[in-house]
Order: C-alpha cells, then structure tokens, then sequence
C-alpha cells in the first residue's frame, strides 16, 4: 500500500525546486537588514528606519530643493486631489507576494516616507512571519493615522485596495478610508511619459521618471518579478540577505516618489514660465484644465510650441488649445489653432482630420467662407475614417454644395 | 409563477387523439413487456393540500403575498419556512412546478425585513437559472418596499457582471445570486471585499441540489467547506435551504454535501395536473440479429405526431449528437423554407446564450412547437409549460426522467410523456419491466469529497484565501499532512506562532489557485469552435476531454441540424476551425485506451500463488484518438474512414478489473480467436451491467480489456475504470458488487433472444464474432463456478450518483 503521502505527493507538483534550508535564522534579519524588531504579545516584526539629510542627492535632485513648507503639503497640490489639506503626507509603496490580488496576496513589506524638519524619513514594515500580520497593519495604521494623506504610484488600482483588503482580512478598520489620496501616476504620465510609448502603462515607471527627472539610474535594482520569490526564499530558508535589495528597492522608490511629487507641485506652481518640453507643457496645461485654471491651461498650450518637443506633443496641445479656445466662444483664435495644428509637419492623421472638420464647420457656419468649408471637409475626406463619418462629411458638403449653388460633381 | 390554465377542450382531445393512436384506446393498462407500447399508465391529478403561515414570518410579507394572490402555503412550503426560520437546515423535495422557490425566498426575505443587515447568498447550478430566478424575486422584494424603508437589493454576480457593477453589488445586494463556480473563484478568493456579506449571512440557498453529483458534488462539498471556513472567520453560521428533485436519498445527499444534520420536506402539498406516461419499444425488425428499429426514428414518428396535432413538444436526447440528428429530422419534417420562422429548434450545452435565450422565448411564446434537448433543459430554466415529452432513450436513472418528464404539465393540464427505449441494455431493461421505474424507489445519489485531486485542489483554495491553523480540520482527510506535502512543493509555509497551537500555514505563491480549478471537471481546459465560412465567429465550445474526439480534423460538428466541417484542430490553442459544409454524413472518432495497472489495492495474487479474479486499485490510463468513421445519416451505414494523429490524453485513476484465469480460458472449447470475442463480448455486457449497478452516466466509467503478463499464457483482463483524475468512487462500489456484476451479466447474456449477439447484451455480431455470446457465457459460467457463492441482491440496492448532469457550465 502507498501511503497517503506518497499518493499526495503524486497530486501535487511542486511549483519551484525550493532551496536548501540555510543555517540562518530570521532573527538575523534584524542586522542583516538594517532594523528593530517590535514586538506585540509575542508577535515580532521588523521596523526599519532611514534619514535621507537634506543635502542628500539623488541623482542631480536634492531633498532640500524638495522639500514642502514646514513638513506640510505643497501649496499647489490640492490641484491633484482637492480634498488634501494641510499636514504630513505619508508616501506610500507596497512590495507584495505577487499580483494575482485576492486574499492570498499579501504586502509583506509597507514602506512610509514622510519629510520631517528638512529631511525624509522611510519606515519599512517587514512581516517577517505571517502570523504577525495583525499586529504590523496596527502599527501601520499608528503612522496612517498621524497623516494627512497619502501619496501613491499606481496606488488607486493597486496598493491601497490591496492594503485596505489586508485590514478587512484581519477585521481591522482601514486607517485609509477618508484619508486624501493622491495617486501621481495620472499626472507623472500626463506630464513625462515618452511618447515613443503613448498610451502604454510601462511608458512612465517609477525609474524612468528618475532617470529623466532626478538624473538617477539605479544600479543593481532588483527587477520587480524577482521580489516575489526572494521574500518565499527568506520564509522558507530564513535567510535575509536576497531581501536587503528589495528594501533598499522599496525605499528608492519611496525617495523617487517624494521627489517626483515635489517635482510635480513645483512645476503646478510655475506654470507655463517652468515647462522645458512640450509634453510638460500639454501635461500641465490639462493639470490645469482639470482643476478649473483655464488662464493658466492657456498659457501652457501657447508654449508647447516654444520649448522642444516632438510633434505628437505639440499636435496634442495646439488641439487641447483649440478645443479649450473653442469651450471659451473664441471661435477665430480656436480655428487659428487649428489652423497650426494643420500646418504641422507630419502631424497624426487622426488629429488633422479632426482639425479639417473643425475648420469645415467653422467656415461654414461662423466665417461664413464657403469655399473655405469646401476645401476642408473635402480635406477631411482624405483620411481614414468610419463609414458614419464619411456619410457625415459628404452630408456636409452636399449643404454647402447646395449653398453654394454648384453640384457636388465638380469636386471629383 | 402561476402557469396558465389549459383548460382549452381542443387541446384535451388533440392529446386524446395522439394518445388513442398509440395505446389502441386503452386508459390504462397492466404492462406489457413484448408489446410495443410496453406500459400505459395513467397519473392521476391531485389537489392542492393547504397549511397557514407560520407564526415567525413577518406581517409585511405576509401582508404582501396575500396582495399577490396567496393567502395560505401548501404544506410544504409551512414546513420548509417554519425549519429555515428557526434555523434548522432544511431539504425539500419537490416536483417541478410545486412552488419550491416560495420556500426558500419567504424565509430569506421575511429575516430581511426583521433585520435589514440580513445578507443571503442562492447558489444555482447554472447562471441562466439565477437569471431565471432573479425576475420573480425582484418582483416580490419590490412588493416589500415601502416608502421611507430601505430597498431590498437583490442582484446576480456571476461571469457575466459587468467589472464596474461588482463594487456597488457588494455593497448594496441583500441577496446575491451566483453559482458554485463563481463563489469558488470570483468570491471566496476575495473575501474581505465581502466582509458586509459574510458577516451578515444568514442564508445559504442551494437550489437543485441533485444536480451536484460526481465530480461537480464533490467540488461542491469541497467549496461548501472553504464557504463555512470563511464564515466562520467573520463570526457567522448560516443556515442551509436546499431544493431538489425526487431522489431516494435528499436527506442524505444535502448532509453529504454541507456536512450537517438536515431536516427533510418530501410530502409536496402543490396540485398536479393528470399526467399519461408511455413506454415505447421500437419492434425487432431482425430477429436473428436481435435489431430493433432504429429508436431516434422511432421518437421522431411518436413526435411527429403530437406535433401534427399542434401539441408542444419537448424532446430529450441522450447525447449531443443524437440532439442534432433528432433536430434535424424533425427539422425536415416541420420547418417551413429557410429564412421563415423556425418552429423547431435545438438546445445543448455548447450554444451560445444569446441563441440559447431565443429559443426560452420561442418556447414560453408559442412560436417554438418543439425543441430537441440534452439534459440541458432538464433542469428548471423557464421555458413554460409544454405539452408533451419524449424521451430518445432511458436517461439513465429514475431522478433524471422523473425530472424530464415533469417539463411537460405544469399544475393544472393534462399533459403526456413517453419514453422511447433505445437497444441499450438499460434502455431494455427499464421498458421491459415497467414496475422498476415507476413503482421503486429512486436511486441514491452519493458524493465523493475526498477524491485526493479535487481535495488538494480545495486546500490550496482554502489556504490562499486564510492561512491554515496548525491544528485545524478540514473534511475527512488529514489536511495537516496535506499541507505538509503542499509545503514540500513550495505552495505554503509553516509561520510558528507564539505557542504551538497559533502556528499558521502561510500561502507562499504568486498564483491564483482558484483560476486553475474548474468546479465542472477536473481540468477547466475547453476548446472553442470558430466558424470560418464568413470570418471568424466563435459558434460553440467543448470540454477538454472530448476535445480530440470531437473537433479532430475532418469531423463534422453539428449545431442545430447546420453542418460544419473542422478544417483545422488547434490542439496548442485549443481552437478548431470550422467551415460550414452539406454533406450527408457525421463522424464518430476511434479511441485507442490502455490501462496499466500501478497498485493493486485488493485483490491480483495472493501469497499461496493463488490469484483473485477480482481486483481494484489504481490505474494509468492513456488514450488517443487514432481515428474516426464516417456513417451515413439515416442509414447509419458506414461510408469511409480516416486515420488521426493527434496528442495522448493521460490520467491516474481508480479502476475495478476482472481477470479471466488461465484456467478458464483454456478450459474453453473454442479456437483463441474465438476466445478473444468472447472476453470482447463479455466486456461490452459488462460495462452494460456496471452502468446499470453503479447508476451513474456513460460517460463517467471507461472500459478497457488488457491482455495478461507477457511470455505467459494469456491472462485477459477486463477494466472499468472511473473516468476522472484521481478517481470519483465508482470503482471501489463495483468491486464489491463483483458477484452480482458476473451474475447480472449472465441473466443480460443467456436472457437475450439473439442467436448470436446483438447491441443488447454482447454487441453486435459484425463487432464481435459469431461465438462472442456463447465464448462469454462460457466465461461466465466458469467464473461463477469457481467463484464465491453468488448473492442476488436487488438492483437498486447499491445504488450512486443519480440525478442530473449539469451540462452548462457558467463561465
């Protein structure tokens, strides 16, 4: 007869060849990694503490040049989330036991930063045994609850409902319900994402933003796949060493976090006189447009054309400049914004097809200038479009056709 | 909810007519074995037996029910009530039609209004019956609202809500309406989004319960157990309200599954209509060859003709093919020119549910007369009530029919149904002696929980979705030693707590464990059909497991009587490329299968060298479709061939074998050739005899004949294996069983008329041989001779696995 364990060992695959115990003990983690343990009826985990100086330079980026008013909040960034007020912001950055979410997926290390008399200061959390879970997430809702709000990358669709799962999991209630959140990675993608990656997630990481803002590039950063595993390693092994790079990981990302929000609220308070690109300047224009400043939403959409920057920057925002000019009744200055959006070397199909229709329309309709309408929506006409739209083009030019008084066969 | 009377003379003498030609004017008759309608019987109306309230509902339901026309419960629904609202488990058995969801929906609703953080949670077997369910529940919770009061909120969740609904349905719905698979993978998983649920719920309604059998019963229990685990984490006990067909064993099957002490309603209170039950045996058309007429042309005669009278009518068939055959002559017979209405329509898993909700409204409206079906509207999707029902062939088991039958009659018309018995051993048995089905019990339907693929599975749910006590119990199984051996493959760790009881089993992976277990069979892989003949629509799907011998290149898949031919199989993408095609044949693929044996549990040799010629233990099956044949509509001749390569499909299960000593073989009197049909005889009856005893479907026993130990005189074996990973617990009832099995098989052999074999007992003669019936008998004979004493037991006795198979899987 097999025994049961024996056939159970033929259900199961095993899902990695797992590693050789090591002579470790996870007490050593404490050294090895840099922290303190705390303790809570027998339940341990590890605390670990950093001071960023303010001369301390990441990259060309200082944190004195970033700091906020007395360990405040920027004046500006109530213009990312309205509901922030005054206090300490608390950047937040999980590093989980993978992506799938569920009950399963647990953080395993919380990393805070907050700036606090001219320097930055990063706590990490690290649940070195899981039945401590409790009793961290307390000592995480201790500082969540000393905040103001809280200031995340990709936070909104990830770590806070992970986070926030994590406390209803252990019927505890979140510190973070209420709490203002500020999510930087909508406005770091509006105003630095590469173009050579629109619309792509990965197009605006955390490290990118550090190397083209900061001047920083990490050396030796572990790849965020591999953080996973190595946390199973120590769990199983209780060896610490693999998960020295994925603290120090965790904290860089806190610092860039910081710095990049410090970045973005500089930048809000400039306006147009601060942008050095054209992404920027369309970036910050929309920032603009969203919170209702659409003087200073203006003005970024006038420099685009000023500072460097490749076309599809420059197309977006001479047609936000368009449409916003347009929202105001200033129907010459939008059709003369058009107008340059047309006129742009190699400017996307898509936007000069739009930008025809607009002129069509506005010819027709507020010059007046037949001819003109003619010569644009037949322009429009060149583009790829949907069959709808096609029929609403020809439909348009028909009436001016018939406005005109020459039949529409004289076009082709 | 009330059906609509018919009381229309019409359609009375319409039935009458029908029913006069096929019983020659009899009402009711003592069966008739050798006649071709063997058995009339005639099942009177009943009227209605009514209770009061009980005290505990709430006045405003009670208030609203009686605005609706309800003034007093048939008795059984005042029994079910008062149990669920004193927190007593309770199962109902009902039949269709009987006013089962009032038992269930009153209690439910009643506690709502008592305590508006009431939450409850239905479980369906399928998402179109939550769908079916949701409109007369809305209604009634809408009766309930009053100004100022909170609305009762009652939502669907499942496969087919949309992503940005999910959030406000958790915070809002009082009662959710989901599935088993959807509470496995969509819910339990995530939990703590649910809290308000799970804290909250006092409820659980599993609704056709005997759908959960096999291996969908024991993913059930296994869900059932992570389900209680999770509630009791938030502090909440709910009480459990089952409904389910007529089975022998509702009481049992409900403790089996929840794993808790129930109470039982079976005395329905509900009035019936008169119903007129026919059994038909297609006549013997060669007596030599024991063949009878065809019993998918028989059905399609017994159809034709209530549907000439314009009588609705149900059609159940046995498999999917036999669906489309069926559809597509009554089709011919009934259908107007393509592009008018279509009166008849198909119906099976596989359809799309935009086809399959046209075809429920065709039929509540009218403009559908008849609809040709796999057990997929057997269970209680809305479809009205028709006229008439006919079954191609015995469903397999007395729930099952039961449960077909009552589609047709709701509670006040007169209504029919027939059953038209195929060759099939089963099928001849049941129509021969017509007092089995309708005057015995019906089956028991058992559950296999700890099928160790389908408990691991479960485990690694349980453990991601809460960390694992060190002293915690799960089922009967010794989880801790499971999650010892899960630990070994790096799923969890061992957390030590502060003392040794705190210790927690830690989820150490970056999977989703939930995602890779389908609750409907033991691998959640399908293929899907893409219909290429105007660009590439996706027209139907197919389970992993008849994948190859289904869609293989060359087949012709059916849908609805269209033929379509695979021009391409994906086997890596799981794809087949179909193109639509006229042709005037479908295909039926050819298996290869051996088993080899790994251990033998009981049984194979013993010490002294003797060796048993019963044995069970585990088994490695591979097998591969090498091939298929091409047969004729109509004719069912066989027009062609082709030869397949395509991948070996594996697994490790349980299997029951006989092994035919040396002894007996060679005592034998015939030449080898001769022997082998004989031991291929006596496997094609005794697989007949194994479904029969085991009650459970075709498919979910294999059969395989294995020759004996190389270099020695041959030593055959004959295999019954159970057809699923790990094994689902058929095997080891039928090594029990051997005696009778040997003895059944006998009686099936020397019963049957045919000189030389026939589909009834060994296969048919060209299959076989010409001394196949008498070289098995032989065998047999032999076998009981040297063997233990043999044992008559009654058929039903040890009985598994009725019901109904759910064919629908929601997604």
């Amino acid at each position: 007869m097999t025994t049961l364990a024996d056939r159970l060992r033929g259900v199961v695959r095993p899902v990695s060849s797992h590693p050789p115990v090591s002579e470790q003990r996870p007490d050593t983690a404490a050294e090895i990694l840099g922290g303190d343990w705390r303790d809570e009826d027998g339940l341990r985990y590890l605390v670990v503490n950093r001071t960023y100086a303010s001369g301390y330079l990441h990259g060309h980026a200082s944190v004195e040049e970033s700091l906020p008013p007395a360990d405040g909040v920027w004046p500006t960034l109530p213009l990312l989330e309205p509901s922030v007020r005054d206090g300490r912001l608390l950047f937040l950055d999980l590093e989980t036991t993978g992506l799938a979410g569920g009950a399963g997926t647990y953080a395993f290390l919380v990393g805070c930063g907050w700036f606090e008399g001219a320097t930055f200061r990063t706590r990490q959390f690290f649940l070195s045994n899981y039945t401590a879970e409790r009793a961290l997430l307390g000592g995480v809702a201790v500082d969540a609850a000393a905040a103001s709000g809280v200031v995340t990358y990709n936070g909104k669709s990830f770590d806070l409902p992970l986070i926030e799962t994590r406390f209803a999991l252990q019927r505890m209630a979140t510190p973070f319900a209420g709490l203002p959140h500020v999510d930087m990675l909508h406005p770091a993608r509006r105003l630095w994402r590469r173009d050579d990656h629109l619309g792509e997630a990965t197009g605006c990481r955390l490290t990118m933003l550090e190397e083209t803002l900061c001047g920083h590039r990490r050396e030796g950063d572990v790849p965020g796949f591999e953080i996973p595993s190595r946390y199973f390693h120590f769990v199983r092994t209780g060896d610490p060493r693999p998960l020295e790079a994925v603290l120090e990981h965790n904290r860089l990302d806190l610092l860039a976090l910081a710095l990049v929000t410090a970045r973005a609220s500089r930048l809000l308070g400039e306006g147009a006189a601060g942008v050095r690109t054209a992404r920027e300047a369309v970036g910050l224009g929309r920032l603009y447009e969203r919170a209702g400043l659409m003087v200073q939403a203006a003005e970024c959409y006038e420099r685009a054309g000023d500072v460097p920057g490749d076309v599809t920057a420059l197309a977006e925002a001479l047609r936000a400049y368009a449409l916003l000019l347009r929202r105001g009744r200033r129907y010459d200055a939008a059709a003369d914004a058009w107008s340059r959006l047309l006129e742009l070397p190699q400017c996307p199909p898509i936007m000069a097809r739009e930008a025809s229709e607009a002129l069509a329309v506005h010819h027709e309709h507020r010059a007046r200038d037949l001819e003109q309408a003619r010569r644009f929506a037949v322009q429009s006409l060149q583009f790829e479009i949907s069959e709808g739209r096609q029929a609403a083009i020809r439909h348009r030019l028909a009436r001016i056709d018939r406005k005109i008084g020459e039949p529409l066969s004289s076009l082709y | 909810m009330l059906p609509a009377k018919r009381t229309d003379p019409a359609h009375d003498n319409a039935l009458q007519t029908v029913l006069d030609r096929l019983t020659g004017g009899v009402a009711e008759r003592p069966d008739a074995p050798d006649a071709w309608v063997t058995a009339v019987r005639r099942l009177p109306a009943r009227p209605a037996v009514f209770a009061p309230f009980p005290e505990a509902i709430d006045a405003r339901l009670r208030e609203a029910l009686t605005r609706r026309g309800i003034d007093q419960l048939y008795t059984h629904q005042a029994q079910a009530i008062a149990h669920a609202l004193a927190g007593r488990h309770v199962v109902v058995t009902t039949p269709t039609a009987s006013g089962k969801t009032l038992c269930y929906n009153a209690p439910v609703l009643s506690s709502i209004l008592g305590d508006p953080s009431t939450r409850a949670l239905y479980l369906f077997p399928t998402k179109a019956l939550a769908q079916d369910q949701l409109a007369e529940l809305h209604e009634l919770a809408n009766a309930l609202s009053s100004p100022g009061s909170q609305d009762i909120g009652v939502f669907t969740y499942d496969g087919d809500t949309p992503q940005d609904a999910r959030r406000a349905i958790r915070g809002r719905a009082h009662v959710v309406l989901s599935n088993p698979d959807m509470l496995h993978s969509g819910i339990l998983p995530h939990h703590p989004r649910w809290a308000k649920l799970f804290e909250n719920l006092r409820y659980v309604v599993i609704d056709e319960l005997h759908a959960y059998r096999g291996v969908f019963g024991s993913h059930l229990t296994n869900v059932l157990r992570r389900l209680r685990r999770v509630c009791r984490h938030y502090g909440s006990n709910p009480t459990f309200i089952c409904s389910s067909a007529t089975i022998a064993n509702p009481r049992e099957l409900a403790e089996a599954l929840v794993e808790s002490p129930f109470e039982l309603v079976e005395e329905s209170g509900a009035p019936r209509g008169e119903k007129i039950f026919l059994f038909v045996n297609p006549p013997v058309v060669n007596q030599q060859l024991g063949i009878r007429r065809s019993y998918v042309a028989e059905t399609r005669r017994v159809a034709a003709e209530f549907l000439k009278r314009q009588l609705q009518v149900i059609v159940f068939a046995q498999s999917r093919l036999t669906t489309e055959i069926l559809t597509t002559y009554l089709k011919e017979d009934f259908d107007g020119p393509p592009g008018t209405q279509e009166r008849i329509r198909g119906y099976r898993g596989g359809y799309l549910p935009q086809r399959r909700r046209e075809i429920e409204k065709g039929l509540r409206e009218g403009s559908v007369r008849a609809v040709v079906s796999t057990n997929a509207l057997e269970l209680g999707i809305d479809i009205g009530a028709l006229d008439i029902c006919v079954m191609a062939g015995y469903p397999g088991t007395i729930a099952a029919t039961w449960q077909r039958a009552g589609r047709a009659g709701r509670r006040s018309a007169r209504s029919a149904a027939v059953l038209v018995a195929s060759s099939a051993p089963i099928d001849q048995f049941v129509v021969r002696h017509p007092s089995y089905f309708f005057d015995a019990p019906p089956e028991h339907a058992l559950v296999n929980p700890d099928n160790l693929h389908i408990f691991v599975d479960h485990v690694k749910c349980a453990a991601f979705e809460l960390p694992f006590g060190t002293v915690e119990t799960f089922g009967r199984v010794d989880v801790q030693e499971v999650l010892g051996i899960l630990a070994e493959g790096g799923f969890v760790h061992r957390a030590d707590g502060p003392t040794a009881a705190e210790g927690q089993w830690q989820w150490t992976n970056e999977s989703y464990p939930a995602d890779a277990v389908s609750l409907r069979s033991i691998s959640s892989d399908n293929f899907v059909v893409v219909d290429t003949t105007r660009g590439a629509d996706v027209i139907g799907e197919t389970s992993f497991n008849s994948g190859p011998s289904t869609l293989h290149d060359k087949a012709i898949y059916l849908l609805e009587g269209a033929l379509y031919q695979v021009e391409k199989l994906d086997f890596e993408g799981r794809k087949a490329y179909v193109r639509q095609i006229d042709c005037d044949y479908y295909t039926d693929a050819i298996t290869y299968t051996k088993v080899t044996v790994l251990e033998t549990f009981v049984g194979g040799p013993s010490a002294d060298g003797a060796c048993s010629t019963r044995s069970h233990g585990e088994v490695h099956v591979s097998s591969r479709v090498v091939g298929f044949k091409k047969i004729k509509f109509h004719t069912n001749e066989n027009v062609g061939s082709g030869e397949l390569d395509l991948p070996e499909q594996q697994m490790h299960t349980t299997a029951y074998w006989l092994t035919l000593p040396r002894a007996v073989m060679a005592g034998l009197p015939y030449a080898p050739d001769d022997r082998r049909d004989g031991v291929v005889g006596l496997s094609f009856a005794i697989r007949q005899v194994a479904q029969l005893l085991l009650m459970c479907d075709r498919q979910d026993i294999g059969l395989s004949i294995g020759s004996g130990d190389e270099g020695e005189e041959v030593e055959p074996r004959i295999f019954v294996y159970d057809n699923y990973p790990g094994g689902i617990g058929f095997s080891e009832p039928l090594f029990g069983m051997h005696a009778e099995l040997l003895s059944r098989t006998r009686e099936l052999i020397a019963g049957c008329e045919c000189e030389h074999g026939c589909p009834t007992c060994v296969g048919p003669v060209g299959n076989t041989g010409p001394l196949a019936k008498v070289a098995a008998l032989g065998m047999l004979e032999a076998l009981i001779a040297g063997g233990a004493p043999t044992a008559a037991v009654d058929v039903p006795a040890l009985g598994v696995a009725a019901g109904v198979a759910a064919e629908d899987a929601p997604a």
